[in-house]
């Protein structure tokens, strides 16, 4: 079992993922605005996005239901509660005993599945356009995910979040080959699991390439904010995901104030990384059209499944 | 305590009287309570029945010599207990359900008759999970195989349900032929017709009986399952059966098909034996992962609610007998932990099974009831008319889902589990073969998510898409409260898995220990870390605080703010209407255009344009197909060579006296040449 100060410190790692996300969300459009040769808006915008929003009227639509009502609070929820299971800068997290990535990967099904209803439950064309596209990208990404978390956990012994990470910082620079492919999978399922580039484009309102957004279109006020945060806790939750399962080094493995400042120092510099290589991957090209996107996910699976064999035939 | 004796012949008597009282009350008005209230209580006697056999000690009764060298043996077991808290379980709900739902019927049709049928369909359930006798199992299957199908054709004025339930007829006896067969190998090794004599001898049969009898058994009962490619009865009957018999049908009888696989893999010591058995479990885990991702393909491109919740079905039991399948691998390579692991993942499957699709299956009942269509095109809205049934049948919808918290996360987490620990198995190439199979498994699970979202939001949520649906409103209460009964057991096992491992791990003698409904699922990998935990307790906790938090920070910080209710955005066009929507077919058309080649999907332009004016339309017309390739690739070339083999066959029957004369006079000749040449051997 664990002790105070571990499940202390487990309570602020969940809190400080829900706290910083925004700031990433806010470093990749910063990142895109500048490869876009735009001055962007401060790294903080999300956080005053939210705050102002949170404060104004809403405008709900006529048809809707409860339905509509209750998804934004799931969403933040289901999000959030998964951000407690993630080790952040301590290689562990005390909540691992009770839920592992399976779990994690719920909550994020249970959001999805709920922001779907809540697009058909408005009756406008955009919803169901952009919940049908959302329909299909994620029964497609869903063995993509299945098949990757399929290496890794066969790798590192377990689903638990805590022996994974454990696992791997204890393991010499890329221990094994059918990680670089785990890795591959990872980035595409990264890309369509948070709706970037090519799978869809965050910052457009066009019914074109809309996917998330238009599902999201009826949103206003407080529900926004809970929608736009959670999103972007979602985004920091794989994110961190991908740093501390293919490069931890850095994480801190026992509770000491220098050894959590450097974890929590290095993490920071990985995630700006690659958050900020994710938005330049972004500004680098454009949207594919919806049925390209099978064969991007089949590279995924592809390239997992060729994982599991090198796994097994080492 | 009642002893088991008389509260098994209690139910019985009470399941009797029902299907009597039904018959001769003669459509009075107190039919629907005369019927339907011995159905409820005789249930309920059968869960206090199973508990009590689960928890204590097998039941057993023999009549010896009932008919002619034939005992008539009824043996409960945990197994079979198992199975029949399942059915008692659902068919209580079912009945409840039923006194409203049946006043639907009480003023076209006969309902004493149903009654009857009912109550006889669910006793000849229990009757043939209790036999212990296969000429008995063999007369209460076929009783439970004619009574569905005497349901299933209920409504027969309609051409189409006398089809299918004539498919269905053919398709069960196709199965029963092979059960038949089975059973007869295992006569032939023993000499009796006693399940305990198979038992008792099984591991002196030859290596090549066994198979065979694994095979024969697993495809008779894997008919009634629904496994592919010997579904294509489900699809039609499920639907065409009045709604309270599809949920039956739906959560206990193709169930029986499950049990039927069970038994046959328990009672031929299918466990702990060498690994040349491994071959039963990869056989189940390839047709279920193909009747898994089939099943839910053809659920996600349907538009009749009923018919996707059918193919749904067939999904679920691709999904149960992965899991079974894998117990077996496990257990023919002596890796007694991950098998019991595997089986506790595939029983529990079995268990939500029957608790949502009971629960889905009374919910669109209650759709049809109000609005008296299954084609979710034509409804919308119904949320809000029936917000009961609504929130029923969406808690029934996330369990199959597989989300947390609901209970078929747990299932599909200890399904995933399993899979994972195929690690351990000692063989490259079933381990590589394993981690492929989780590939349809995965991608099941991604479209089970879509097929659902459409079901719900096209049927309950949005504009109502025709006008019936402005008149009318919400089920009788005695429907609501049958399907809360399922409603509350997909939440209870979800939050509390260990309700349903513990009755599981008992009724399959895993481990006999108590277990505190609160504990943690702890698997542990090589290295005595653990491979994965989860606490649904805790999580629920988590869930529910961060709610908390959340809604009273959102509060204080946002203050207080209005909420203004305007119609949906319409960019600015004004008059958006339920034509404009988006319908379930367009909903499901990126799924059907990736997955193409299985759909063999095809659309028909007709353009009808005015006069020599090339651009300008007068009439579009737009229609859409998807083939079913197991029908017209599988079926209809059997069935065409089949009537073409009778075409022949006929000519033999020419009329003529003297003709037939003929025959039998051969006949004749050949027997006693036949006995002749057989003795001299």
């Amino acid at each position: 079992m664990y002790s105070m100060v571990e499940i202390l410190v487990g309570i602020i790692q969940g809190l400080v993922i829900i706290l910083l996300s925004p700031l990433i969300t806010g470093i990749m459009r910063k990142t895109k605005a500048r490869t876009q040769k735009r001055m962007g808006a401060s790294v903080l915008q999300p956080y005053y996005d939210i705050l102002k929003l949170i404060k104004k009227d809403e405008v709900i639509s006529d048809q809707s239901s409860w339905i509509f009502r209750i998804c934004p609070w799931v969403n933040f929820v289901a999000l959030a509660t998964a951000a407690f299971f993630i080790p952040l800068f301590l290689m562990y997290s005390p909540f691992g005993l009770a839920g592992d990535l399976l779990l994690v990967i719920g909550l994020f099904a249970l959001a999805r599945f709920f922001t779907m209803l809540a697009s058909l439950d408005v009756a406008s064309s955009f919803g169901g356009l952009g919940s049908s596209r959302e329909m299909m990208y994620s029964a497609l990404l869903e063995p993509a995910l299945f098949l990757t978390i399929f290496i890794v956990a066969l790798t590192y012994g377990g689903t638990n979040l805590s022996t994974l990470v454990t696992a791997v910082s204890g393991a010499t620079l890329l221990p094994h080959p059918q990680l670089i492919f785990a890795a591959i999978a990872m980035f595409v399922l990264v890309l369509g699991e948070t709706g970037r580039l090519p799978f869809d484009n965050p910052s457009t309102h066009l019914e074109l390439t809309m996917v998330h957004e238009a599902m999201i279109l009826e949103y206003s006020g407080k529900s926004l904010a809970l929608i736009e945060w959670s999103q972007a806790i979602k985004l920091l939750i794989l994110l961190v995901l991908v740093v501390n399962i293919f490069v931890p080094w850095g994480i801190s493995s026992s509770i000491t104030i220098p050894a959590l400042g450097i974890g929590f120092v290095s993490l920071f510099a990985k995630i700006s990384i690659l958050a900020i290589f994710i938005a330049y991957f972004e500004s680098s090209i454009a949207k594919w059209r919806l049925f390209r996107i099978p064969d991007l996910v089949a590279v995924a699976i592809a390239s997992s499944m060729i994982g599991i064999i090198l796994y097994y035939i080492k | 305590m009642i002893e088991n004796l008389s509260l098994f012949q209690l139910v019985v008597f009470l399941f009797a009287s029902g299907a009597l009282l039904g018959l001769f009350s003669r459509n009075s008005r107190f039919t629907r309570i005369l019927t339907f209230v011995p159905t409820m209580i005789g249930s309920f006697f059968t869960v206090i029945f199973s508990v009590s056999v689960i928890l204590e000690k097998p039941f057993q009764l023999m009549v010896p010599n009932l008919l002619p060298f034939i005992n008539f043996e009824i043996k409960v077991d945990g197994i079979a207990a198992f199975f029949l808290l399942l059915i008692s379980i659902v068919s209580f709900a079912v009945s409840l359900y039923s006194i409203g739902y049946s006043k639907e019927y009480e003023a076209k049709k006969r309902t004493s008759v149903f009654g009857f049928l009912f109550n006889i369909f669910i006793l000849s359930m229990i009757l043939v999970v209790a036999s212990n006798n296969s000429f008995f199992f063999l007369i209460f299957w076929e009783l439970m195989s004619l009574t569905s199908f005497f349901l299933v054709i209920y409504d027969h004025d309609k051409e189409e349900n006398v089809k299918s339930g004539l498919t269905y007829l053919v398709m069960t006896h196709f199965g029963t032929a092979f059960i038949f067969a089975s059973f007869l190998l295992g006569y032939i090794q023993t000499g009796s017709f006693s399940f305990d004599a198979f038992r008792n001898s099984s591991s002196s049969f030859p290596i090549l009986t066994k198979n065979l009898i694994f095979l024969f058994a697993f495809i008779g009962f894997g008919t009634k399952a629904g496994i592919v490619p010997l579904h294509i009865w489900l699809p039609q009957a499920h639907p065409s059966a009045p709604s309270n018999v599809s949920a039956l049908m739906s959560a206990v009888m193709i169930k029986i098909g499950i049990y039927g696989i069970v038994r046959t893999v328990f009672d031929l010591s299918g466990f702990g034996l060498s690994p040349e058995y491994s071959w039963w479990g990869l056989l189940m885990i390839a047709i279920g992962s193909v009747s898994a991702i089939i099943g839910v393909l053809y659920a996600v491109i349907e538009h009749d609610i009923k018919r996707a919740l059918a193919f749904s079905s067939i999904e679920n039991i691709g999904i149960i007998l992965v899991g079974f399948g894998l117990s077996v691998v496990f257990a023919s390579f002596n890796l007694t932990t991950l098998s019991a692991l595997a089986l506790i993942a595939s029983m529990y499957h079995t268990m939500n099974h029957s608790v949502f699709k009971g629960l889905l299956f009374m919910g669109a009942g209650s759709v049809v009831y109000a609005t008296h269509t299954r084609n979710m095109e034509h409804l919308g809205g119904l949320i809000k008319k029936m917000p009961w049934t609504a929130l029923l049948f969406l808690i029934g919808t996330i369990s199959i889902v597989g989300l947390p918290p609901f209970n078929g996360f747990i299932s599909e987490w200890l399904t995933m589990q399993a899979l994972l620990s195929s690690y351990q198995i000692p063989s490259i190439i079933l381990q590589i073969s394993i981690a492929f199979a989780s590939l349809p498994f995965a991608l099941t699970i991604g479209v089970a998510a879509a097929t659902f979202v459409k079901l719900f939001g096209i049927s309950f949520l949005s504009r109502p898409r025709s006008e019936t649906i402005a008149k009318i409103k919400e089920v009788p209460r005695s429907m609501i409260a049958g399907m809360s009964i399922l409603a509350a057991a997909c939440v209870l096992l979800g939050v509390l898995p260990f309700l349903g491992i513990s009755v599981i791990t008992s009724a399959f003698h895993i481990s006999s220990q108590p277990i505190n409904p609160f504990d943690t699922i702890i698997l542990q990998n090589n290295f005595g870390k653990s491979f994965a935990n989860l606490s649904m307790p805790v999580v629920i906790i988590m869930l529910l605080s961060i709610a908390i938090a959340i809604f009273g920070f959102i509060k204080v910080i946002g203050g207080k703010t209005k909420k203004t209710t305007f119609s949906t955005w319409d960019c600015g066009f004004g008059n958006l209407n339920e034509r404009m929507e988006y319908t379930g077919t367009s909903l499901s058309q990126p799924i059907r255009v990736v997955f193409k080649t299985l759909f063999r999907s095809h659309t028909q332009i007709q353009r009808e344009f005015f006069g020599d004016h090339k651009y300008i339309l007068r009439t579009l017309k737009v229609e859409s197909f998807t083939k079913n390739i197991f029908e017209e690739k599988l079926y209809l070339p059997i069935m065409s060579s089949s009537i073409f083999i009778f075409d022949k066959i006929r000519k033999i029957q020419t009329g003529k006296i003297n003709a037939y004369l003929l025959y039998i006079m051969i006949t004749i000749v050949l027997l006693l040449l036949f006995v002749r040449l057989s003795h001299n051997v």
